[in-house]
């Protein structure tokens, strides 16, 4: 599966040069390959930097050193002596070589004057309205009241980048993001568009809930939250962010991944994952998973020092009342708790999705990302080929013969 | 020198119009041409200079300047057979090339990187929100082979497309396309530590 990994083609992918079918197929090999997502990683600030070089203006005097160059080349092609211009009227050169300033200089002051105050006024209002100009996002109005930059809109509206939609407790708003998709604003919400360009569109989340439902190519769409970033691999999803910071993400189709720095979480259709600011996201969990199972795991996430919530641990909790389908989180705990507990949760993964052939405990145990790879793919496909129901019923046969096998064989 | 100069602007777009009547008449000598000409590309022309300089001023104002003039003199031998902007971006590859020959014959150790002067003055002209940013990405910019310097001053400086990058340098796009990848990788690699500023 991993065979053909698409490093080489990367800033091609980035920059927009690849043809659609490959593009496609870059998109959808980066949802799955950790490594080639690394690679992206690093291309995409390559070019994030690249493109901060500034433009600079070329000094004035060039031009007049490039006449006397002309003048002096023998091989040069017939070019206009500036003096016959000046003789025949043709404005060439620098304005002082063409008009006899002084002359016109005081009646021309209050003329001069009026032109600034003139082009001020201008310049504040182009100010004032050049969203027309920049990049933007259609806006429609839902419900309610919702306002641009502090500005109510009509029943439709454009939310150009660096602008602020917002809506208060009674209003909902829609954005359409061309072909890549919309998104819902719900009330008391506070979004920005940061960035809108072929390879990027991005969104900020400050406060309140959006949903999206995207159908762009995968890694397109992004919305940053105070605590991590989601980032679209092809799905729909709602986001809330509290005003402390704290945001969750509940995915309804496809995937989505959050991150904050080195830490990532990918989560599938039917899972929600909490980000918290300063640690980042924590664990996916399935929505159907018990309710006593989603607290520990939270405490586990962002409290594992909280002694006086329960007296037993919270992994015991999260191990205990875990389902089959719940080993993608166990997946995650994996790598995130410390090396004491990693081999209880690999003997409770293997009760619930036994390793394919080759992933070793040893292997696990070390964090082998290709063995680690390996077995989320077992735990993935098992999680999508069958109706849930029927793979709890499946994971609790395959537990029941495991320990029977075990019990008999004197283990 | 570069004090009254720097000023930072928006990132180009697309090329400038400069229609088929403009080089025509820069093709009979018509001195307002040149001027329309120099004017839709001097920023351009000279900022790419500036980096493939390594942000000496002076020598980036000498490029620009030769370049205008091969461009008028030798503008008879464009016959339109490609587009006008790869001829002119070919022409300041060669002019840039040129200049570094010449300096590497006088002035070796200016070759690789902005000179303490030049660094200076470039962030004096910026403005301040993004002259620590631009000012290390330039200085990156400035260490990268030159190979893998030119795709990315054409690519983001000029904003090419990689079939017009590869028109310009004499190569495939397979290799615009591999060199643009180390290229990006070895900024990601230099300037590590400014990720947080994109995230």
């Amino acid at each position: 599966m991993f065979s053909n990994h698409v490093s080489k083609q990367l800033s091609a992918y980035w920059n927009g040069e690849l043809p659609s079918e490959n593009t496609r197929r870059t998109a959808e090999h980066l949802i799955r390959c950790t490594r080639c997502r690394l690679a992206f990683e690093e291309i995409k600030l390559g070019a994030k930097l690249a493109q901060h070089l500034p433009l600079i203006a070329a000094p004035d005097s060039i031009w007049p050193k490039i006449e006397t160059a002309l003048l002096q080349q023998p091989d040069a092609l017939p070019i206009d002596h500036p003096t016959r211009d000046a003789r025949v009227g043709t404005p060439v050169g620098r304005a002082s070589d063409r008009l006899p300033l002084a002359r016109y200089l005081k009646p021309g002051l209050a003329f001069a004057a009026g032109l600034a105050l003139l082009f001020l006024a201008g310049a504040f209002w182009l100010r004032l309205h050049r969203t027309e100009a920049r990049p933007s996002w259609e806006v429609a109005r839902l419900n309610g009241a919702p306002r641009i930059n502090s500005n109510r809109i009509d029943d439709t509206g454009k939310l150009a980048v660096g602008q602020w939609l917002e809506t208060d407790d009674t209003s909902r708003a829609r954005i359409d993001i061309g072909k890549v998709g919309q998104v819902e604003v719900d009330p008391n919400t506070r979004v920005r568009l940061i960035a809108t360009q072929p390879t990027e569109h991005r969104l900020e989340l400050a406060r309140g809930r959006m949903s999206a439902r995207i159908s762009a190519p995968p890694k397109l769409f992004f919305v940053n939250t105070p605590s991590a970033v989601a980032e679209d691999l092809g799905c729909a999803y709602t986001l809330e962010v509290d005003d402390a910071g704290n945001s969750l993400l509940r995915v309804t189709l496809g995937w989505v991944a959050l991150q904050l720095k080195d830490r990532e979480s990918l989560v599938p259709a039917g899972a929600a994952c909490a980000t918290r600011p300063g640690i980042g996201p924590g664990t996916p969990y399935f929505e159907d998973a018990s309710e006593l199972f989603r607290t520990a795991l939270a405490k586990l996430d962002f409290e594992p020092n909280d002694t006086q919530w329960s007296k037993v641990p919270a992994l015991d909790i999260v191990l205990h009342q875990a389902r089959p389908r719940d080993t993608m989180t166990l997946w995650y705990l994996l790598s995130r708790v410390d090396q004491n507990d990693r081999g209880r949760v690999y003997a409770r993964m293997v009760e619930l999705v036994p390793p394919p052939d080759g992933v070793t405990r040893d292997g696990v145990l070390r964090l082998d990302q290709e063995m680690l790879k390996r077995w989320r793919d077992r735990i993935d496909s098992d999680s999508h080929s069958l109706p849930e129901v029927m793979r709890d019923f499946l994971g609790t046969i395959r537990s029941g013969i495991r320990r029977h096998l075990n019990q008999a064989s004197g283990k | 020198m570069l004090e009254q100069m720097a000023v930072i602007r928006g990132q180009p777009t697309v090329n400038e119009p400069i229609d088929g009547q403009t080089i025509a008449a820069c093709q009979q000598g018509d001195r307002e041409a040149l001027r329309l000409l120099f004017e839709a590309y001097r920023d351009r022309v000279y900022s790419i200079a500036v980096y493939a300089m390594g942000g000496d001023s002076s020598a980036a104002a000498d490029v620009t300047q030769q370049v205008f003039v091969k461009l008028m003199t030798r503008i008879g031998q464009f016959r339109g057979s490609s587009e006008f902007t790869t001829w002119l971006h070919r022409l300041v590859v060669n002019c840039c090339l040129d200049e570094r020959r010449k300096q590497r014959r006088f002035v070796p150790l200016a070759e690789f990187g902005l000179t303490k002067t030049s660094r200076r003055q470039i962030s004096q002209a910026t403005t301040y929100a993004r002259r620590e940013l631009a000012g290390q990405v330039q200085a990156a910019i400035a260490d990268l082979k030159p190979k893998l310097r030119w795709p990315i001053l054409l690519k983001y400086v000029e904003g090419l497309s990689y079939e017009e990058i590869a028109a310009v340098l004499g190569c495939s796009k397979g290799t615009v396309a591999s060199r643009l990848n180390r290229g990006h990788k070895a900024l990601a690699k230099r300037l590590g530590h400014l990720r947080g500023q994109f995230e």
